[in-house]
């Protein structure tokens, strides 16, 4: 696959604080790429940079092979953005909020109707399309936001934690349709988020913290070299637990033990089969992980 | 250029469809309104009257329209950069609700955006000052009509004017705010303080020399001397035949349809030049402050 963003040794201050320093990665095209890191960590400046609407202050980008300094048109008109926060104009209707969007890329009259009735059909928004975008549900803005950002058929969409605070049927809807693009236009999603089985579905994980890159690679990866397996043992007494040596918490009338890694755990049910009748084995989560590599939780309180 | 045709429906669009910025926009001219219909009225209807020589009267329909010309002058003034201020806020909304920075995202020239502003907040403000002119029109016909058409067709360039001068000025001066503080503190200053400085709602005469000298250096002052001179040029021709030069001259002086810069009176065309020269160098600076800000984000 083709690195459809590098990002090479970027570094933003602002006063004294380095937001962003001398960060490296690049994105493979058609991945699922998250970033993730706790409130202040960089993410937000380096996507404003990398959507060009902040200066950096050393380092290069390259999108889809152009460098986003020399083309920055270029580069625009392959990223697709869908802030934290929806920034339709809220008195105007859906239809016109989308019809003014639509015209800075250049997509006007005939080319634009038939755009829309693509997103409306594709994000199931055909029914609000006259109605004002201040009236619209949360998850109906949400639809509105991720048609804005797919007008002009990006090839990258960066999706700035746009869950947040969505129903979980919104959620799976939005999803559905992102997975959908993806397979069938190859289209790269970098996206940042607070909800870890969002993180825990990605290709690739870059995590950050204080502007530098502290942790990346796989889902699995990143459990392996940073989490231990899990063992959920059931239909045992706590003496039988104890007689094992290992860390463990109850949970629900079942033992929840934690081991170094998989071979740990296999040897420990050859090596005492008695206990073993009725249990599951599971990997460590993305949040171990984050805390493990930042010392921090990456929650929606931490990010407020 | 459809782009650009779409980019002035949504400013223009958002602007009468906002509430917020619609209303506060009409608030100077209501405020003129209220106070004209309680005692300015009054005022005006007395000071006039005590301009005229001992003896001499004037038929009540030239008086009532001397007072409504010098009401329409007044509100007309300060509606033109008022309302304008308060339509340019859409600049500065845009910045706080994110907009401007999905705009930034996109391939679409910032010089584009820039005149967008512009020219929908000339349209949403000539669209109101236009209504603003012909209802105080209608009044005027109302209680004393003396205009003739060419009158009209001034008054109606002076708006034009005016309203390109009030753009300029907030284009410059909202360029640099950023918060919702900010916007209330320059639309109350705006609103409060343009009506006193352009001699809206006070004559310059009644100022003294100092302040009336200092507020000759803004270019508002010579904008709503045009306009009254313009609705008020029927009624002094019609004074002629009931009032001598020297007392009608003494009256232009009491309301502002006489300018003086340090003792000198001020001509038409010199308050025109003015004016267009002020509209130039401001939209200048517009321009530069783009450029500027353009360069600062490459």
């Amino acid at each position: 696959m083709t690195e459809i963003i590098k990002i090479e040794n970027l570094c933003k201050s602002f006063g004294d604080l380095k937001a962003v320093d001398d960060l490296s990665f690049s994105v493979k095209e058609g991945e699922l790429f998250a970033f993730l890191g706790v409130n202040g960590a960089g993410k937000s400046t380096t996507i404003s940079i990398l959507c060009k609407t902040l200066k950096k202050d050393s380092g290069r980008i390259f999108i889809d092979g152009e460098d986003s300094d020399l083309n920055p048109n270029k580069v625009r008109k392959e990223l697709g953005v869908v802030f934290q926060n929806s920034v339709l104009d809220g008195s105007l209707t859906v239809k016109d909020n989308l019809k003014h969007r639509a015209s800075l890329y250049g997509i006007v009259g005939e080319e634009f109707e038939k755009r829309l009735k693509e997103l409306a059909s594709l994000l199931e928004f055909e029914k609000f399309l006259n109605r004002v975008v201040g009236k619209l549900s949360g998850g109906q803005r949400r639809k509105i936001d991720v048609a804005r950002a797919l007008l002009h058929k990006p090839k990258i969409l960066i999706l700035d934690e746009p869950t947040t605070g969505l129903d979980p049927q919104t959620r799976r809807t939005m999803w559905k349709v992102i997975d959908g693009l993806r397979k069938s236009n190859k289209m790269t999603v970098l996206l940042t988020t607070h909800y870890m089985e969002e993180a825990g579905d990605a290709d690739y994980v870059l995590i950050i913290d204080g502007g530098k890159r502290v942790a990346e690679g796989t889902p699995i990866e990143l459990k392996n070299k940073y989490t231990g397996d899990y063992i959920t043992i059931y239909s045992v007494t706590k003496e039988q637990i104890e007689r094992l040596g290992l860390p463990y918490q109850e949970v629900s009338g079942a033992y929840r033990l934690k081991v170094a890694n998989t071979w740990v755990a296999t040897n420990l049910i050859i090596e005492n089969p008695e206990l073993f009748k009725d249990y599951e084995i599971t990997k460590g989560k993305m949040d171990d992980v984050f805390l493990t590599v930042t010392g921090k939780k990456l929650t929606e309180d931490s990010e407020k | 250029m459809k782009t650009f045709g779409i980019i002035l429906k949504r400013n223009t669009k958002l602007f009468f469809k906002d509430k917020g910025l619609f209303f506060t926009s009409l608030i100077t001219p209501l405020i003129l309104l209220v106070l004209y219909a309680t005692f300015l009225s009054n005022v005006y209807r007395d000071s006039l009257q005590m301009s005229f020589p001992q003896g001499v009267t004037i038929p009540d329909n030239l008086l009532e329209g001397c007072v409504a010309g010098q009401l329409m002058s007044s509100l007309l003034a300060v509606s033109c950069v008022t309302v304008s201020f308060c339509s340019n806020m859409l600049m500065v909304q845009d910045k706080i609700s994110g907009a401007r920075k999905d705009f930034l995202i996109t391939p679409v020239k910032r010089h584009t955006l820039a005149v967008g502003y512009y020219l929908s907040t000339t349209i949403s403000t000539l669209i109101i000052c236009v209504v603003a002119l012909t209802a105080t029109l209608i009044y005027v016909s109302a209680v004393g009509w003396y205009l003739s058409f060419t009158d009209v067709l001034l008054l109606l360039l002076d708006v034009f004017i005016l309203v390109a001068f009030g753009t300029a000025l907030s284009s410059v001066i909202n360029f640099f705010l950023s918060s919702q503080g900010q916007i209330s503190a320059v639309g109350s200053i705006v609103s409060s303080c343009y009506g006193f400085v352009c001699g809206a709602y006070m004559p310059l005469s009644t100022f003294s020399e100092g302040l009336r000298n200092t507020v000759m250096f803004l270019p508002g002052t010579y904008g709503t001397s045009l306009i009254r001179n313009h609705a008020l040029s029927g009624v002094f021709a019609e004074m002629e035949s009931h009032l001598p030069e020297q007392a009608i001259t003494a009256i232009k002086d009491s309301i502002d349809c006489n300018i003086y810069f340090f003792g000198e009176k001020v001509e038409m065309g010199t308050a025109y030049l003015v004016v267009c020269v002020s509209v130039a160098l401001l939209i200048g600076v517009y321009i530069l402050l783009n450029l500027l800000s353009a360069k600062k984000d490459k």
